[in-house]
């Protein structure tokens, strides 16, 4: 198959891609930037571990087409600390014990972004319905729910200073 | 060392590997690139029995973009079982294909759609062979066999006869028998299998794969390509969760190495999300008959269980995942006559392997039918658990002395916390309060391997290097090895580096399977660092002019006792012993004290494993008729975990147990099945728990301080996922006054049990299932 330009920002930088037109975002992100905290967990939109920020909203890399992303800010788990700082939502899933093996976590984080940059002070219900979509096998969810809720509390403090 | 004193363990302390997992720096297989490298695709059996008469590869081979193609051919009809006695599958197929997903060819390809083009080019023949898909079937005389030395398709047959059952029977007060029937559950780790070969020009090859045991893998491909065991070098990984699912030996890597073999390159194999499920291992259905009789207050006098489990087409794990079901409840609850016969049956089905919650009919039927045995005689679940529960200093039936065990206490602990007998005696409408209790071991023999090892190095700095066989699978094994050197040698976690399962550099270790990692490896890592510990001591004695005895390692320094403002730095005692021509060089090991006679089916008998966790969980739950679905409301588990060297990674730990064992478990997780093909391999139709789905948890921790385990430590949560099943099955069960008996507790199942309850028939079971009995073969045995 022909290749197509695409050209998109990632992790705040400008990028230039020729890729086929069936090639997904996750294959993008993946194999050509080698984005691999973008994971792989199903290929058909069900796990969340690809979940990756488009435009600021959570999208599933694998179901996003990459010529999709056209013009598109991406942001990836890799985007997410800076210069070594983590964000205050890797924080908390690091102190509260939220990850285990850490498959899910990069799609969890970011779910988590999104939703915190749209609701900075979710309820329970927000949390649930932000991150449902989002699988792990390990942790049964509960130190998720507090480091998000934590998370939360930072991210508005922070915002007072 | 009383506990107040450690520095590090027994606080809750985030895991060392985290920060690389919250980054998207943690590396799995499927992210790794080396230069050169291939694609690798199966190609699998379309028939769940059938035999092979010709493969022509010829086609596949002259695609362009394709460098190798491999059939049975290629592999002399290598075989692989976990015992020399159950060597039954062979890594590719040379005669017959037995499931399907079974491996029958493989290529090379410079990428994957050229990958997916070739294995469309191979043309395989075959006859297709009447196939069974079901334990009753397949033991049916007269039935296809699946390996044609297999007579009625036993694959294996496990007997344990303990005391006097018949006798114990005739003394009973009560007895009843009931049959439980358990589905195909799946493990569902978010990470695919994958496999990542590098052979080189010395003639070594390099692996990288999820794993439960590098050293297993390494042996076995060894035997199977011909390779001496020191150039097959299996290397560290992130790994995304095993649940028992990465235990054993697949094909997959088998393979993946020949095609690197062949084509002096890099080789990437990834499974799909239907090849992991299909292609690794799933949990066995499983068919129990227990019969148990009680005194007047409830006590267990005798049991009989006879279990089927269905254990698809090779023998996997097969002895151990037919024995481990019993040998836990033997563990958890003191039975002085015991009988169990356990079948595992070959079918045309993908092979079962160990998974989370050992046996759910046998474990969730014992529950059951102890609360049904305590409604016959108005005994209380709570009461029933006591009368029964282990103590420590019993020996088990089959000869395991208990050490320790906290069992008690975590059913009154359980019990307290969710006023479980007050809400038990003032029944709710649709809803339910259920108990179950179960009990582990810390590691058992393979008969493949002895303990573990480790070294510790220092550097210049005072800081150290731990080298370790254990394998992270997701658990936080590194971060256990890390905690534990770090608190022996007076380090801060940071200053500790891990270099850990890989096969090259890493001594030997039992693998993480069978929940030994923190009692082996955390001991042989202890071990290694008390030992450098000493060397410290006494390069400092000279220095300090004291006695190694009174000094103390804390805060990076060595100091006497009581005086830490006087000590020297740790990395200064680390160059005055390079100076002095003694590096600091500390080497531990541990085995855990077992029977090396016992065997699984030779020889069931003697001390299993050194140390056994024990755990209670109660479960509350609210039922709606009309759909069926159940909403779990709050979860109370508690678990003897000897000593919680992290508590905030061991409550985690419980609650992972408590999604996988208990709700998703109990009341989703099960394949379906048409003709051997499985109709919900993805996690689309498979319903894994998601987060709404989940209720509030609470974990309760309870120490026993076991003599053996490391600062006391045994394992975390394995006896939370068992207990949890039974107490979700309990729980459903109470809210509609059925006596469940299928699992796991569907909607459709629900409905089904509401509607065929019939009043006043006694206590019974929801659904009546053929009993398992004793099979009597031709031979007359
Ligand atoms: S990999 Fe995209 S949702 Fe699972
Ligand atoms: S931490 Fe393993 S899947 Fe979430």
């Amino acid at each position: 198959m022909r290749k197509q330009l695409l050209s998109l920002t990632v992790n705040g930088d400008p990028v230039e891609l020729a890729v086929p037109p069936n090639y997904t975002l996750q294959e993008a992100l993946r194999n050509d930037l080698g984005l691999k905290g973008v994971k792989e967990g199903c290929s058909e939109g069900v796990c969340g571990a690809c979940t990756v920020l488009m435009n600021g909203a959570p999208v599933r890399a694998c179901l996003t087409l990459a010529l999709e992303a056209e013009g598109a800010d991406i942001v990836t788990i890799e985007g997410l600390s800076k210069e070594g700082w983590l964000h205050p939502i890797q924080e908390a899933f690091v102190n509260l014990g939220a990850v285990q093996c850490g498959f899910c976590t990069p799609g969890m984080i970011m779910a988590s972004k999104a939703l915190l940059d749209r609701i900075p002070n979710p309820t329970d219900d927000d949390i649930e319905a932000a991150l449902t979509g989002n699988f792990c096998r390990c942790t049964g969810y509960a130190k998720m729910r507090v480091a998000v809720r934590t998370a939360a509390r930072e991210l508005q403090e922070k915002a007072q200073d | 060392m009383p506990q107040q004193e450690y520095k590090l363990v027994g606080k809750s302390i985030p895991r060392v590997d985290s920060k690389a997992k919250v980054t998207g720096e943690a590396v799995f297989t499927a992210d790794l690139e080396l230069p050169r490298m291939l694609v690798a695709k199966i190609l699998r059996s379309p028939y769940p029995h059938a035999r092979i008469l010709n493969i022509d590869v010829s086609k596949a081979k002259k695609l362009r973009g394709v460098h190798a193609v491999v059939t049975g051919k290629d592999t002399a009809g290598e075989k692989w079982g976990v015992f020399r006695y159950t060597r039954d599958q062979q890594l590719l197929c040379v005669d017959k294909v037995r499931y399907v997903g079974d491996e029958v060819a493989a290529v090379a390809a410079v990428d994957e759609d050229t990958a997916l083009e070739a294995l469309e080019l191979i043309t395989v023949e075959y006859e297709e062979l009447p196939a069974v898909f079901d334990a009753w079937s397949a033991i049916a005389p007269g039935a296809a066999l699946v390996h044609e030395d297999k007579p009625r398709n036993i694959n294996v047959e496990v007997k344990i006869d303990v005391g006097d059952v018949d006798e114990a029977f005739a003394r009973c007060h009560l007895v009843r028998e009931d049959t439980f029937v358990a589905e195909e559950e799946s493990y569902f780790m978010t990470e695919p299998y994958a496999v990542v070969a590098n052979s080189h020009s010395d003639g070594s090859v390099e692996v990288w794969m999820p794993n439960a045991s590098p050293h297993t893998k390494a042996k076995a491909l060894s035997n199977a390509l011909r390779i001496p065991l020191s150039q097959v070098n299996v290397r560290k990984i992130t790994i995304g969760g095993a649940f028992g699912g990465r235990s054993d030996v697949f094909p997959a890597e088998f393979i993946t190495c020949l095609l690197s073999l062949k084509t002096r390159r890099p080789v990437k194999l990834v499974y799909s999300r239907e090849e992991n499920t299909i292609a690794t291992r799933k949990g066995h259905a499983m068919i129990t008959t227990h019969k148990t009789g009680v005194d007047k207050e409830g006590r267990v006098l005798a049991r009989e269980s006879v279990a089927y489990l269905d254990g698809g087409a090779y023998s996997s794990t097969g002895p151990i995942a037919t024995s481990v079901p019993f040998l836990c409840h033997e563990q958890a609850y003191n039975v002085p006559n015991v009988r169990f016969t356990g079948y595992r049956i070959y079918t045309n089905k993908p092979i079962g392997g160990m998974i989370r919650v050992h046996g759910r009919s046998f474990a969730c039927g014992i529950d059951t039918q102890l609360d049904m045995i305590g409604k016959e005689l108005g005994i209380d679940p709570v009461t029933m658990h006591l009368r029964n529960a282990r103590k420590a200093g019993e020996t088990t039936p089959t000869g395991s002395y208990v050490a320790s065990c906290g069992m008690t206490e975590c059913i009154e602990k359980t019990a307290a916390e969710s006023n479980f007998l007050d809400k038990f005696n003032n029944p709710q409408p649709l809803r339910g309060i259920g108990m179950g209790v179960n009990s582990v071991q810390t590691g058992f023999p393979l008969g493949i391997r002895g303990g573990s090892q480790a070294f510790v190095k220092f550097h210049e700095d005072g800081g150290a290097t731990v080298v370790s066989g254990v394998v992270d699978n997701g658990q936080g094994n590194d971060h256990m090895l890390v905690l534990i050197a770090a608190e022996e040698l007076g380090l801060a976690p940071d200053d500790i580096r891990l270099i850990s399962a890989d096969t090259e550099v890493t001594p030997t270790d039992a693998g993480s399977y069978s929940m030994i990692s923190t009692f082996g490896g955390g001991n042989a890592v202890k071990r290694a660092a008390e030992d450098a510990k000493a060397q410290i001591f006494e390069v400092a004695s000279h220095m300090l002019e004291a006695d190694p005895q009174d000094l103390v390692a804390a805060n990076r320094k060595v100091f006497v006792r009581g005086a830490p403002d006087v000590g020297v730095s740790i990395a200064k005692i680390v160059r005055q012993a390079l100076l002095m021509g003694r590096p600091i060089m500390g080497r531990g090991s541990f085995a855990p004290e077992v029977d090396q006679r016992r065997e699984w089916i030779t020889n069931p008998r003697g001390q299993l494993s050194q140390a056994f966790s024990f755990g209670a969980t109660v479960t509350e739950v609210e039922v709606d008729p009309e759909t069926g679905m159940v909403k779990a409301l709050d979860v109370t588990c508690a678990q003897d975990c000897g000593f919680a060297l992290n508590p905030m990674v061991v409550e985690g730990q419980f609650e992972g147990s408590v999604a996988f064992g208990g709700h998703g478990g109990m009341l989703s997780e099960e394949h379906r099945w048409h003709g051997g093909h499985c109709l919900n391999p993805t996690m689309l139709e498979y319903k894994i728990p998601v987060m709404k789905d989940m209720p509030r948890i609470k974990p309760i921790i309870v120490e026993t301080i076991d003599p053996a385990g490391p600062y006391g430590a045994k394992e975390a949560g394995m006896s939370v996922a068992m207990s949890a099943a039974q107490a979700y099955c309990n729980a459903v069960g109470n809210a509609l006054g059925i006596y469940f008996n299928h699992f796991p507790l569907t909607p459709e199942r629900i409905l089904d049990a509401i509607e065929k309850r019939k009043e006043g028939q006694g206590i019974r079971t929801a659904w009546e299932f053929q009993p398992a009995r004793v099979i009597k073969t031709d031979d007359g045995t």
